[in-house]
């Protein structure tokens, strides 16, 4: 019985997807919703991480500065800091939050993913490190074809 | 899904290829489809979370994540899970080479 009530509870805590679901220790999709429908870098910045005021540089974007296809931008992040959770921003499309990841303790920053991008615009990172410091870069990416969506 | 993990020195990199469209709001009224994408993935070893990425409709389709930690070991496993914007989850797991 305790296993089927365990069961039950987690079915529960999957289908409810605004509570932190059992297989996500941080999900800022249900911590802060605003900051996924902000149209703009500034305003999502803020609403994930309650202010816009960064410290630049000292992250490096590894990204292309003329993207041949808008659908699959290669992103890439380097940074020697201490960082928890990173942001990636553009405003290439109609929303600018495309991914947040946070790290474990041995984390280390050394991170790729692919993103849309329709048009010519600016990538941001904003990280927020174990000092509690808001680092952020920006890098423009000219896309040639836009991606598909949106 | 698809995963990588390779130990180098003492930290693991873990290339992982998911399988989901990506189709947001605006893409799905375009194409006249449902919205599917996947909203969170996190990677675990011996249940402590090493990574994990809140994730929105404007990553590539079939999104692809490259990501480094120490504190693992060979042999370890690695299991990552992922829910999309329904709520459907999907889990897989590779051993740390």
């Amino acid at each position: 019985m305790k296993r089927r009530k365990f069961l039950s509870l987690g079915a529960v805590a999957a289908a409810a997807s605004v509570l932190p679901a059992s297989l996500s220790a941080t999900d800022f999709r249900a911590t802060a919703p605003k900051a996924w429908e902000a149209p703009t870098s500034k305003e999502a910045i803020e609403a994930l991480f309650g202010t816009s005021a960064t410290v630049e540089g000292d992250i490096e974007i590894k990204a292309p500065k003329l993207a041949e296809n808008g659908g699959a931008v290669p992103i890439g992040i380097v940074s020697k800091l201490e960082l928890t959770t990173i942001a990636l921003f553009q405003d290439a499309n109609p929303r600018s939050a495309v991914v947040v990841f946070e790290l474990g303790e041995g984390g280390v920053v050394d991170l790729q993913t692919k993103i849309k991008m329709r048009k010519t615009a600016n990538v941001t990172i904003v990280a927020k490190g174990k000092d509690g410091k808001l680092y952020s870069a920006m890098q423009k990416v000219e896309v040639s074809i836009g991606g598909c969506g949106g | 899904m698809k995963i990588k993990a390779k130990l180098k020195k003492d930290v693991t990199e873990v290339k992982l290829l998911l399988s989901s469209p990506m189709i947001g709001r605006e893409e799905a009224a375009t194409k006249k489809v449902a919205e599917s994408y996947i909203t969170h993935v996190t990677a675990k070893v011996g249940g402590k979370v090493v990574w994990e990425a809140s994730t929105g409709p404007f990553l590539s389709k079939d999104p692809y994540f490259m990501f480094n930690f120490k504190g693992a070991k060979e042999g370890d496993e690695l299991v990552i899970d992922t829910i999309d914007e329904k709520g459907a989850t999907e889990t897989d797991k590779v051993v740390i080479k």
